[in-house]
């Protein structure tokens, strides 16, 4: 592979993304599966750089989920996406960043539409106004939450205690990088690097000591597929394609993956779990999967956090071969606590993976 | 005194019509902007249909250039209009003011990284049709090992919005269909694939070449548009295309891949429009008087076309359109001037 | 042209989605649907193209518009600036609309699909939420899912969630005037009136095929014949 050709495409992809005052919206997936990492994400930009983030508690979800999975028509979803961005507008921001990718699409592809066919834009306000009595700008700059991380990774690569380094052998880890469909499949030009070699995760990767792997199935869908997934019946869709992927990852024997969209670690983490249950096979060595993660997890390992504040105790694969292969150091029997220690029932184990 | 006549590109639009226009008793001025004549077709190994050597084409021309005076390694620095005539100005200082000026500037290749999917400049067994060229005019050894499979991808940078070009580039097809048959004549035991949208067999002796590439070779075509290409653990790729006809996603592992790279318009045209107020098409290419009739006279008075320039073309009816100009520019420059 | 054509047409994502397709095969060359379905977004778009309201009304009624994942894995590739994503995505709309959906298999997941969703954007404010994702509905959730499940207060609490909290916050329960306005944007949008027409249509359906609503509705979210699946070769 020649690193240069990749590089002559990112420098083509650069994109404009504020450095203050952005005004956030949370994930429903996320919050639901990852919490700690949305706090980390506003933790590493409040706390370690200072940054204006606000957040509104009337925010509600842009409707993407529902929207995709044709539960709501384009009208109601576009109307939604109206109203967040009037909430704002009230607030007086004009900088807008999504912790979703499949949000981060949608507002794009709006945007957009708005942009090409003004009398749509003309009948969303005139929706919003007589739904809710509230007026909307349209935002100045629309980042997702991966493109403020990754605009910082500097930073963070200044402050980290920890590098994505075997400490073993000195050697960076391999990182397989996965970028949500969402991101850049549709509007190429508004994802950092572009819809076939993203930068935005890549960057974050290198400015952390690790090295980027590229094997051949790394621009597949994950296979979420909405109703693929959503509806029992479909499912079949979804393991398969998270299965191709691992299939095509297996050779190149990564030590992690990092993803930048909601959906994606859940099913790259999970699938794992069942292809390991239906088929004894597992893409780690001695019966462990492949850790991943979401790139709050990995700033946040780098940083120093502790493993168990970041949510890494409700991945299914373990994530503690790779604490070791970093020198990362935790505690074993805080893994599966509540809060201030207090104790819980422990998971059970499943048959032929991994999950500690 | 002979009149001048500016050409201004010197591949073989622009020779073939400065030797017509000698022979006519004008002085053509070629300029040309790379250290050789010659254009692409200096690049080339063998032609379609019957694989005579480009050189053998290109050297009677290079030889009989008498009478004409030619600058290499030469721009145009301007051109501007002054009354009936065309004041040139060359990047060497020369100038020359002409009534005629020939427009064979041709037209670029285009550049295959652009179309970033298929990891040309990225994956090392991802070559272009110029590079293979380059390859069979050297007969050096293969610059790859343990090559079994290897692929032809047609319309690389044409009939694509995306890249940019609407249009057909007309001769990569039959090209394809010649380098594939190349590399099974050097080595027999190769599977070779081509994979193509439409198989353009316009030509004289196409169709027969797209027969021998079937039936001596074995050549597999497969309709259907490439969509991506990756690479492996061990440096060798993988293709993903649908073959259209049986309805079915491929991806088919293979050792190297030759881009066909279409034919765009020439990066020049734009400032020389801007000179000489001469339009383009949407494609980018000079547009003619009438693509039909006319398809060497300009809007401007004394303003001709040649070759590709004016879009795509193959090299006998570039130097048909060469002798063409030459004549409309003889018509034109015996025309008595306007008072 | 044809009056179902027409209506497709107005969709904003065929103004966008649909220039016209050379049926070079790009698309269905990376479509993930493609590897996995009888799938082929290439044929869809031509059928389309074709305002053939006959062959779009059969399209309407089949399964194969609802096996597109909608990854847009296509639009990136079109060399004409398509996007067969989009289209389907019009298309599975217009199915909705005009009741077609409950005469397919896929469509008439719907129902199952819609309630879930709708509900909770209406009682929660988001898509996918904690007290409606149920374990037994999703084993795939795994081991430590089912932890998660079965200790749910305290395992939100801490990673730093605000499940059902006043503020702001992951999970914080959202204030009941912007649920409020939710609804009314539903109503006058037009997703309170799918919601009726699913449920409607389902009924209709459920009663034709000789089952009760709730027979139906776990049918369609748990039951698919093998006949969707591309036979290995």
């Amino acid at each position: 592979m020649i690193y240069q050709g990749k590089q002559k495409i990112w420098s083509e992809y650069q994109k404009e993304i504020p450095t203050d005052d952005w005004f956030y919206v949370r994930s429903c997936i996320r919050q639901s599966f990852f919490p700690a990492s949305e706090k980390m994400f506003l933790e590493i930009l409040r706390n370690r750089l200072g940054k204006n983030v606000y957040e509104t508690p009337s925010h509600t979800t842009c409707g993407g989920i529902a929207y995709h999975s044709e539960a709501i028509p384009q009208e109601t979803m576009m109307t939604i996406i109206a109203r967040q961005f009037a909430l704002m507008t009230e607030a007086g921001y004009e900088n807008y960043v999504c912790s979703c990718i499949t949000s981060f699409g949608l507002y794009t592809e709006v945007m957009e539409d708005w942009r090409e066919f003004p009398e749509l834009e003309a009948k969303i306000r005139e929706n919003l106004w007589k739904a809710t009595k509230r007026e909307f700008k349209i935002p100045k700059y629309l980042a997702h939450a991966s493109d403020l991380i990754y605009k910082f990774r500097n930073e963070i690569a200044e402050q980290a205690k920890f590098r994505l380094v075997n400490k073993a052998t000195g050697e960076p880890l391999r990182v397989v990088e996965h970028i949500g469909c969402h991101y850049s499949k549709m509007f190429p030009s508004k994802g950092v690097g572009g819809a076939e070699y993203p930068y935005v995760l890549a960057g974050m990767v290198e400015s952390w000591g690790g090295e980027v792997v590229d094997y051949p199935e790394r621009r597949h869908c994950c296979g979420f597929g909405f109703r693929q997934y959503l509806v029992r019946a479909n499912r079949g869709y979804s393991v398969s394609n998270t299965h191709k992927k691992f299939e095509s990852m297996e050779p190149f024997k990564p030590d992690m993956i990092i993803t930048n969209c909601p959906g994606c670690p859940y099913f790259l983490d999970r699938w794992q779990y069942v292809i390991a249950e239906q088929t004894g096979k597992t893409y780690g060595e001695n019966g462990y999967g492949i850790p991943v993660f979401t790139y709050e997890e990995v700033a946040g390992l780098v940083l120093g956090y502790d493993p168990w504040d970041l949510g890494l105790q409700t991945h299914q694969v373990a994530v503690e071969p790779l604490l070791d292969k970093m020198g990362i150091p935790y505690h074993p029997e805080d893994k599966y606590k509540g809060l201030n220690g207090k104790e819980l029932q422990r998971p059970e184990f499943p048959m032929n993976i991994k999950c500690c | 005194m002979s009149q001048n006549v500016v050409v201004i590109g010197g591949g073989p639009a622009g020779i073939e019509a400065s030797r017509k226009l000698r022979d006519l008793g004008y002085t053509p001025i070629l300029i040309e902007k790379e250290p050789v004549l010659g254009g692409h077709l200096a690049r080339w190994d063998r032609l379609f249909p019957d694989g005579v050597e480009a050189r053998a084409v290109l050297r009677p021309m290079l030889e009989d250039l008498d009478g004409i005076k030619y600058f290499t390694d030469t721009e145009i620095a301007s051109i501007n209009r002054l009354k009936d005539t065309w004041v040139v100005k060359l990047s060497n200082g020369l100038s020359a003011q002409v009534r005629a000026i020939l427009l064979t500037t041709g037209f670029d290749l285009f550049k295959a990284e652009k179309k970033e999917e298929y990891g040309y400049g990225i994956y090392e067994r991802v070559i272009t049709n110029a590079e293979l060229e380059d390859w069979f005019k050297s007969g050096a050894a293969p610059q790859f090992d343990k090559v079994h499979t290897i692929g032809f991808v047609h319309c690389v940078g044409s009939r694509d919005e995306k890249a940019g070009n609407r249009q057909c580039s007309k001769v990569c097809c039959v090209t394809a269909v010649k380098q594939a048959c190349e590399f099974k004549e050097k080595y027999p035991d190769l599977t070779v694939y081509c994979f193509y949208m439409d198989l353009r067999m316009f030509g004289r002796k196409y169709e027969d070449l797209y027969l021998k590439a079937q039936k001596e070779h074995g050549v597999r075509f497969v309709r259907g548009r490439v969509s991506e290409v990756s690479e492996d653990i061990d440096g060798h790729l993988f293709v993903k295309a649908e073959d259209t006809l049986f309805g079915k996603p491929l991806k088919i592992k293979m050792d190297m891949l030759v881009l066909m790279c279409g034919m765009a318009p020439a990066a020049s045209t734009p400032a020389l429009a801007r000179m000489m107020s001469l339009s383009a098409g949407e494609d980018g290419f000079f547009l003619p008087q009438s693509l039909v009739s006319s398809p060497c006279t300009s809007s401007r008075e004394g303003v001709f076309f040649a070759g590709s320039a004016t879009g795509p073309k193959t090299i006998p009816e570039t130097l048909g359109e060469a002798a063409n100009a030459a004549l409309a520019i003889d018509r034109y420059l015996k025309t008595p001037e306007k008072a | 042209m044809g009056k179902i054509y027409d209506r497709l047409a107005q969709d904003y994502r065929i103004k966008e989605g649909l220039k016209a397709c050379i049926s070079c095969g790009t698309c269905t060359a990376i479509c993930p649907a493609a590897e996995f379905y009888r799938y082929n977004p290439k044929k869809i778009v031509t059928i389309v193209q074709s305002r053939d309201d006959d062959a779009i009304v059969e399209l309407l009624k089949s399964d194969v518009i609802w096996y597109c994942g909608e990854c847009l894995s296509c639009v990136t590739r079109c060399p004409r600036k398509n996007a067969p994503g989009l289209v389907i995505m019009a298309l599975r709309a217009l199915s909705i609309e005009l009741g077609y959906f409950a005469e397919s298999e896929k469509g008439r997941q719907m129902l199952p699909l819609m309630h879930a969703m709708q509900r909770n954007v209406l009682n929660y404010g988001y898509c996918v939420y904690p007290k409606t994702f149920a374990y037994d509905k999703h084993p795939e959730y795994g081991t430590v899912g089912k932890w998660t499940q079965d200790n749910m207060e305290e395992v939100y609490e801490r990673l730093g969630a605000h499940l059902g909290q006043v503020g702001p916050g992951a999970l914080r329960k959202i204030p009941q005037e912007s649920l409020d306005e939710l609804k009314a944007i539903f109503d006058l949008t037009g997703a309170t009136r799918w919601m009726e027409i699913v449920e409607e249509k389902s009924l209709e359906k459920a009663r034709e095929m000789g089952l009760t609503m709730e027979e139906y509705e776990a049918q369609a979210f748990n039951q698919t014949s093998s006949c969707h699946l591309n036979p290995q070769e």
